[in-house]
């Protein structure tokens, strides 16, 4: 009898679970005459089944509730709210009443009448209380094939949108959930005895019939295996199964409207995952409901149709499954995280005006902040989001959030198919083993490959893979085991991603194997260590630990991804780069060398040639677009094609003169090695060199303090040939003069000390190009160069005079 | 009176009784992988075939310090909250029963034992001092055990 009481209270549960979406849907469409059937039979059901089993309040319920439906049946009253309330909440107490016939906690029998004179007040017409002559017929004969097979297929056809299949769906037998567990555990220990034997083989002569049986029975203990994993699998429909009910319990209390879409049932998930899963994703709809869908007053004057549109979506992408809430409310306001945020003191002012728009986002996270402007019973303690993380990233998944003003929020769980089962490496140190979840490795690469540096600065050791920089932790020393001295050989470096924190690279002494590993969670003695993720006993019968990778981290020590955030403030205000790396651009120096410069500063790349640059005393200039901008870098101003970095700092720019551009790419904003003094910021790692980043503060400087002394520098002489030439005489030589040039008089060959030599063109078709070892500046009288002019001036170009003047004069030095 | 059955052992040259119906079984260990960065109690993991044990050096955890040597290998095997646990004891002398309610502590007992004697159970005029496996398992600090 008990066996029975048993099963019918297993059967109640599991049927109930299925129906409540149905009760949704049949709401919405009550119409729908094949949902209507499905309710009519379970009321049925209970009510044949309690007659049997002699549970009067089962009876008493079921029936009042199958009178109500046999009326709307008939047609004589409709699926109106109050109706479909009412029968809710008489499913809802059969429910609770089949729990309970489990324990001893008890419901006192006079609720029941509240219960059912709701089904009553709702009932428009009392004649609908006469029994329904046609279901009182086979009361007494309930467990038909009929019933049998509805209750078998239930858990196939979750779906809310899933119509009856009849008896057509695949057999399927109810199995408690420890015998599933036992016969893991069994089949693991079979796995473990097979193991055992293999050694004891590998130790004896080869015997190839031996050998054939033992594969034979090898090949069939892993298929063993994999079936019994599977039989951990469930479906989707399972996580969704509560949530129409939910979703139009929530939205009547809210006053909202909203139409809830679950696509993807069919995709299967681990059964454990799915029991993890099921609170933050309950948390994240009513969050949708209470917080992103508007009311139906908002969403017209937001010209949005009055129902809102819920929708979400589960899938399997490689080894994880991605479930995707999505609502069409009002998304994610803003400036009121912010506001909460600085209110809550997790963030200064200054920061909440440099970070990045997700990482606004990523508030929601954060502990202590709801958006919700006030405390409802739905959501808005302030206890939520942060929890909904955890939760996730505590069984290895990621959370992440996208949301548009006005146009709605989703927010994307990615989480691993299985909780139990994950492929994982194995590594070692000395005589320690240890595993790691495959998924947190991002690559694996020997200490003394090339891509590789590793260096130390400050204490801190930095490994440099590629151009990326990562904090590098060796495993001994993070769970300090002490490091043997006699196995100091080359190690290898595993890069670890994890959910909380940025990459770093982990060093172990060896990777032994990659296994697929049967986690089993730690005792908390073991976890208060804070590095372990759960234990797991691989093929070998050695008991392991599995590293957790944020936890490594985070005993090391290493930035978490929460400190993003704070450290922006130290990065220079000076460079206009937000982000905590920037980009440079690496060049090559005029001898050789390679440089940085933060691209930033880059205004634009030019090619120079020689006689663009001009020198002036000791400062120099380039000349763009009719414009003089000081040059670094000019001398000597000897080969003919040069580039030039325009650097800008807003009103004021500068050449800075380089042999070639290599590449643009992201570094630190802050050097490694800063130096004090001089044109560089300090040294940066990139790749397996460490470059000269360039300061443009300095730079700036420089130029500016050479413009100041271009004037008290020695002056240029320059050598008039003709001085009866009123113009050269009069207007030319006053304005050299004006600019700190020497001007002298007289023919060519008396003046050796002249510098530059200023001629017309006139001159310069007289005496030709025979002025000897001093550079000659042609002036000439038109605006446009004439075809015979060659290398000459327009005379009332001044910067191009000066110019030509300093870039002669750097010709003789 | 109502008696029960209870595991009697010894830690450390004292002797102590656990209630049976905490107990699955007592077995010899086989290797114990350490595990670092925990406390000195915790002293490793073990393979009892499928399941892996966490192994808790009960001499350790009372004193703080010391404990069993290496070779300390005879274990009581329990499943407390869903975890396997193993604790190492000196010697296990009988299974039997005894009166079910444990007698008042007379007299003053050492403070380290203080926190783990919930009472003294006789046997064969001989008095144990009965503790609860579970106060073992707790890391120190947690729960009722705020030492």
């Amino acid at each position: 009898m008990d066996e029975i009481l048993g099963e019918f209270i297993a059967e109640t549960l599991e049927t109930l679970e299925t129906l409540s979406s149905e009760v949704v849907a049949w709401e919405a469409d009550p119409t729908d005459q094949s949902r209507l059937d499905a309710f009519f039979r379970f009321f049925h059901t209970v009510k044949g089944s309690c007659g049997f089993l002699n549970l009067p309040r089962f009876e008493r319920l079921a029936h009042g509730a199958e009178e109500a439906l046999a009326a709307v049946r008939r047609g004589e009253r409709s699926a109106d709210p109050a109706t479909v309330s009412a029968v809710l909440a008489v499913m809802d107490r059969i429910g609770a009443l089949a729990r309970d016939l489990g324990g001893d906690e008890t419901i006192p029998e006079s609720d029941d009448d509240a219960l059912l004179d709701a089904l009553l007040a709702s009932t428009s017409r009392p004649e609908t209380f006469e029994p329904a002559p046609e279901t009182c017929d086979d009361i007494l004969m309930p467990e038909t094939a009929d019933t049998r097979g509805y209750h078998a297929e239930a858990p196939e056809e979750a779906g809310p949108a899933h119509s009856k299949s009849g008896g057509r769906a695949p057999r399927t037998i109810r199995l408690p959930l420890a015998l599933i567990d036992q016969l893991m555990s069994g089949i693991s220990d079979m796995v473990l005895a097979r193991n055992d034997l293999a050694r004891r083989l590998r130790e004896r002569p080869i015997e190839p019939e031996l050998e054939g049986s033992f594969e034979r029975l090898s090949a069939n203990v892993a298929d063993l295996r994999d079936m019994i994993s599977k039989t951990r699998m469930q479906r989707v429909d399972r996580l969704y199964a509560a949530l129409p009910r939910m979703v139009r319990d929530l939205s009547q209390e809210l006053g909202k409207k909203a139409t809830l879409d679950l696509d993807g049932g069919e995709v299967e998930m681990d059964r454990e995952m799915i029991e993890m899963v099921l609170d933050p994703l309950t948390h994240i709809v009513r969050n949708a409901l209470d917080h992103g869908i508007e009311t139906p007053a908002e969403r017209r004057a937001a010209g949005k149709p009055e129902v809102g549109a819920l929708q979400i979506i589960a899938r399997q992408s490689g080894n994880q499954i991605v479930i995707e809430v999505q609502d069409d409310g009002r998304g994610i306001d803003r400036a009121a995280l912010v506001a909460k945020a600085i209110t809550a003191k997790l963030l200064t002012p200054a920061e909440a005006a440099q970070i990045s728009d997700t990482e606004t986002l990523n508030l929601i996270f954060r502990a202590g902040l709801s958006t919700a402007a006030r405390v409802t019973s739905i959501s808005g303690r302030g206890v939520g989001m942060d929890v909904v993380r955890t939760n996730i990233e505590q069984i290895g998944g990621i959370i992440t959030i996208a949301s548009v003003p006005g146009r709605g929020t989703t927010i994307t769980l990615r989480v691993p198919l299985t909780l139990t089962i994950i492929p994982g490496l194995i590594v070692r140190s000395d005589t320690h083993f240890f595993a790691i979840p495959r998924n947190n490795v991002v690559e694996l690469l020997h200490q003394t490959s090339a891509m590789v540096s590793i260096e130390e600065v400050g204490g801190a050791r930095i490994a440099t893979i590629r151009g990326k920089r990562h904090a590098f932790i060796d495993l001994e020393e993070v769970l300090k085991l002490g490091r043997a001295k006699s196995v100091d050989g080359p190690r290898i470096l595993m890069v670890i991603r994890s959910p909380a924190g940025q990459p770093y690279v982990l060093g172990v002494q060896a990777v032994e194997s990659n296994e697929e590993l049967v986690i089993r969670p730690a005792p908390p003695a073991v976890t208060a260590a804070g590095v372990f993720a759960g234990m797991t006993l691989p093929d070998n019968g050695q008991p392991m630990l599995l590293l957790d990778a944020a936890g490594l981290a985070h005993v090391a020590q290493l930035p978490l991804r929460e400190a993003e955030a704070s450290q922006r403030p130290a990065a220079s205000v000076a460079e206009t780069v937000a982000e905590p790396t920037m980009q440079a651009l690496m060049f090559r120096e005029r001898d050789g060398t390679h440089r940085l410069v933060p691209l930033a500063v880059v205004d634009r790349v030019e090619d120079i040639t020689a006689n663009e640059i001009a020198l002036c005393g000791t400062a120099a200039f380039v000349r763009i677009e009719d414009r003089l901008v000081p040059a670094l870098n000019a001398q000597p101003v000897d080969d003919g094609s040069l580039k030039s970095l325009r650097l800008n700092a807003g009103e004021e720019q500068l050449c800075y003169l380089i042999a070639d551009v290599i590449d643009i790419l992201d570094v630190p904003q802050a050097v490694d090695a800063a130096v004090a003094g001089g044109r560089l910021a300090g040294l940066v790692m990139v790749g397996e060199t460490q470059i000269e980043m360039l300061d443009p503060f300095a730079l700036f400087a420089e130029a500016h303090a050479q413009n100041a002394i271009a004037r008290a520098g020695e002056p240029i002489r320059c050598l008039i040939p003709d001085e009866d030439d009123a113009w050269m005489r009069n207007i030319l030589a006053p304005l050299l003069i004006q600019a700190g040039h020497e001007v002298q008089f007289g023919p060519v060959g008396e003046q050796d000390t002249a510098h530059v030599i200023l001629r017309t063109d006139v001159d310069a078709a007289e005496t030709g190009d025979d002025a000897g070892t001093i550079p000659v500046i042609t002036l000439r009288e038109d605006a446009v160069p004439t075809a015979t002019a060659r290398e000459t001036v327009y005379r009332y170009d001044r910067a191009q005079i000066f110019a030509a003047i300093a870039q002669a004069t750097r010709r003789v030095a | 009176m109502t008696e029960s059955l209870f595991l009697f052992a010894s830690i450390a040259d004292v002797p102590i009784a656990v209630r049976a119906s905490e107990v699955e079984a007592v077995v010899r260990l086989g290797d114990i992988v350490p595990i670092p960065l925990v406390q000195a109690h915790v002293r490793g993991l073990a393979a009892l075939r499928s399941r892996v044990l966490t192994v808790i050096d009960m001499e350790a955890r009372i004193f703080g310090k010391g404990g069993l040597d290496g070779s300390a290998s005879l274990a009581i095997v329990a499943d407390i909250a869903a975890h396997s646990y193993g604790f190492l004891v000196d010697s296990v002398s009988d299974i039997c029963l005894a009166p079910e309610e444990a007698q008042p502590v007379h007299g003053r007992i050492d403070p380290v034992w203080a926190p783990y004697a919930s009472g003294i159970v006789e046997r064969e005029g001989r008095s144990h001092l009965l503790v609860t496996l579970s106060d073992f398992a707790v890391p120190p600090g947690n729960g009722t055990l705020a030492a």
